[in-house]
């Protein structure tokens, strides 16, 4: 078949310049020299994350973006809980809920920034860990809205008539059935916003206060110069990323059996 | 299907949170973005005053701004309409060609970059594309440049590069989101009555993933016209892009300019989005979500 040859190229296409960047990179950074370059596996050396670690400045952002993150994904997960149990009871209001709760994730994260600083400055907040919240909430929210509404809809709907049936009430309803049934999907949306969060770099530039966020540091040392140590910095984060995603993964599996 | 709830406190309460939250960090700031864009600004206060003028979109278009303007759209475009030409094959074969497990892996695969950092993957480029970068090594070594292509880094096909990059998978997921409501059946219709592959996804496949090919296009296009790292990170000297311009305003503190470039365009992304949804019905995508 000629015309599925098409379809597989262009599969490989997308993998490849999704991925092989990042590996490249991610190869490098175990290399002990200075020039760039695939490590031989003499070369293979941990010495650009232990000089990273070493930077005081870089832990203090570390610290910043973990603070950060932790708030930022506990609030937004809660918030889009409630937000998808609303959107399932809505009827022709629906679509625009819907629209309402997305809306943010198609505004550049700049001018999401910037006017955030500007009322935040107006009404005397001072930049600290909470603005910056504020500007991140607005970029995982939809994330976490759309994982928690497709692990609700994904519920047996007769359960939740059962539950009903026998008397329960909403509450009730909610606190032993739905939750219990979503736990993995809740816990993949906190794992989900934490990381975004911690990734995000342009809706923070604005909101910064004293101690600058992890990927803003990075963003400086990128433009800075070519010490590797930015090569470890971006291994380390990759390689947390592959963690959390694997647990998540794991979590879907356990659900499924 | 039936709602549980019979009484609308509780469904106020539920709405609530999300309300007050994006009313009071998204909205009304960008609400009063546009209205301060009005605005004259104040050279002794470093502020803007309450008097209204169209002087702050003069500029825009007096000073050159306009062609960054242009600039950031036509690259938004074609950037989100690659991602498109070969996000779509790479999804439908996902879903309807390789089926079962590796299926399931490779929808994991293209979920993997939401949650690595965008910053990481777009700076990887530069180890790829750079002089002494991988592919430039690979074409050395085989000889069949003699000397480092420069175009590659700090270019405006970088810039489209990292783009592409870094929205593919945004543009793949809705696709693969939207295709699970495609029938085979309709596609197995589709062949039996005659029809290649490609006349099949041109007038089966095509019209019944309209929600989530708008959807992904439409994501696509909204954060490339919000990207600056590909710019900062991949672009040459003179690059510019909406953001970084944003940016400059903002060093000179001309607030007004600054959000009159804004206004201008979250006007676009939301006019896209209005038609976008009314035409392609793209909020249907989670329609049949029910109790």
């Amino acid at each position: 078949m000629n015309s599925r040859f098409f379809f597989y190229f262009c599969l490989i296409l997308c993998l490849s310049i999704v991925y092989l960047p990042p590996i490249y990179l991610l190869l490098i950074s175990f290399n002990e020299n200075i020039q760039p370059g695939i490590p031989s596996l003499g070369d293979l050396s941990l010495k650009w994350y232990f000089k990273m670690l070493s930077q005081k400045r870089l832990i203090t952002s570390l610290n910043q973006s973990i603070k950060v993150a932790s708030i930022t994904c506990i609030i937004s997960s809660v918030v889009a809980f409630f937000s998808a149990l609303a959107y399932l009871e809505y009827r022709n209001f629906r679509s625009k809920w819907f629209l309402f709760i997305i809306f943010s994730m198609f505004v550049p994260g700049v001018i999401q920034g910037l006017s955030l600083s500007v009322i935040f400055k107006i009404v005397e907040i001072k930049p600290s860990a909470m603005t910056i919240v504020g500007g991140h909430l607005l970029w995982t929210l939809p994330f976490a809205f759309t994982i928690i509404l497709t692990n609700l809809s994904n519920i047996n709907k007769n359960i939740i008539l059962a539950s009903r049936d026998l008397g329960a009430n909403y509450l009730i309803t909610l606190r032993k059935i739905v939750i219990p049934l979503i736990f993995p999907g809740i816990i993949s949306s906190f794992i989900f916003s934490f990381l975004l969060s911690f990734n995000e770099y342009n809706r923070a530039v604005y909101l910064v206060g004293r101690y600058n966020t992890f990927p803003i540091y990075m963003f400086g040392s990128m433009n800075a110069g070519t010490s590797p140590t930015v090569y470890a910095m971006g291994g380390s984060t990759l390689i947390l990323s592959f963690v959390a995603i694997f647990f998540i993964i794991y979590l879907t599996k356990k659900k499924n059996k | 299907m039936y709602q549980y709830l019979r009484n609308n406190y509780t469904l106020l309460l539920l709405s609530s949170p999300s309300i007050v939250i994006l009313f009071s960090l998204s909205i009304i700031p960008l609400i009063l973005i546009l209205v301060w864009s009005f605005w004259t600004w104040d050279p002794i206060t470093y502020w803007i005053k309450p008097i209204l003028t169209l002087n702050s979109y003069f500029d825009i278009f007096s000073t050159g701004r306009i062609e960054v303007l242009i600039r950031t759209l036509v690259l938004s475009f074609i950037a989100s309409t690659t991602c498109l030409i070969i996000g779509f094959p790479a999804a439908y074969c996902i879903h309807f060609i390789i089926k079962g497990r590796l299926s399931i892996i490779l929808l994991m695969l293209f979920t993997i970059p939401f949650l690595t950092s965008h910053l990481i993957r777009t700076f990887s480029w530069r180890l790829i594309l750079g002089r002494t970068g991988l592919i430039n090594n690979l074409l050395m070594s085989n000889n069949l440049v003699d000397e480092p292509i420069e175009w590659l880094l700090f270019s405006d096909f970088a810039v489209g590069v990292g783009l592409i990059a870094s929205y593919l998978p945004f543009v793949i997921f809705p696709l693969l989101l939207s295709f699970r409501k495609v029938d085979e059946n309709y596609l197995r219709a589709s062949s039996d009555l005659g029809a290649n592959l490609f006349r099949t996804i041109y007038s089966v496949v095509i019209p019944l993933s309209m929600p989530g090919l708008f959807a992904g296009y439409m994501f696509v296009f909204a954060m490339c016209m919000g990207s600056s790292t590909e710019v900062q990170l991949l672009g040459g000297a003179a690059a510019s892009m909406l953001t970084i311009m944003i940016n400059d305003v903002m060093r000179v503190v001309n607030f007004p300019l600054a959000f009159s470039i804004s206004t201008f365009s979250i006007i676009v992304l939301f006019i896209l989005l209005i038609i976008g949804n009314r035409f392609f019905k793209f909020d249907s995508l989670f329609k049949d979500f029910s109790w």
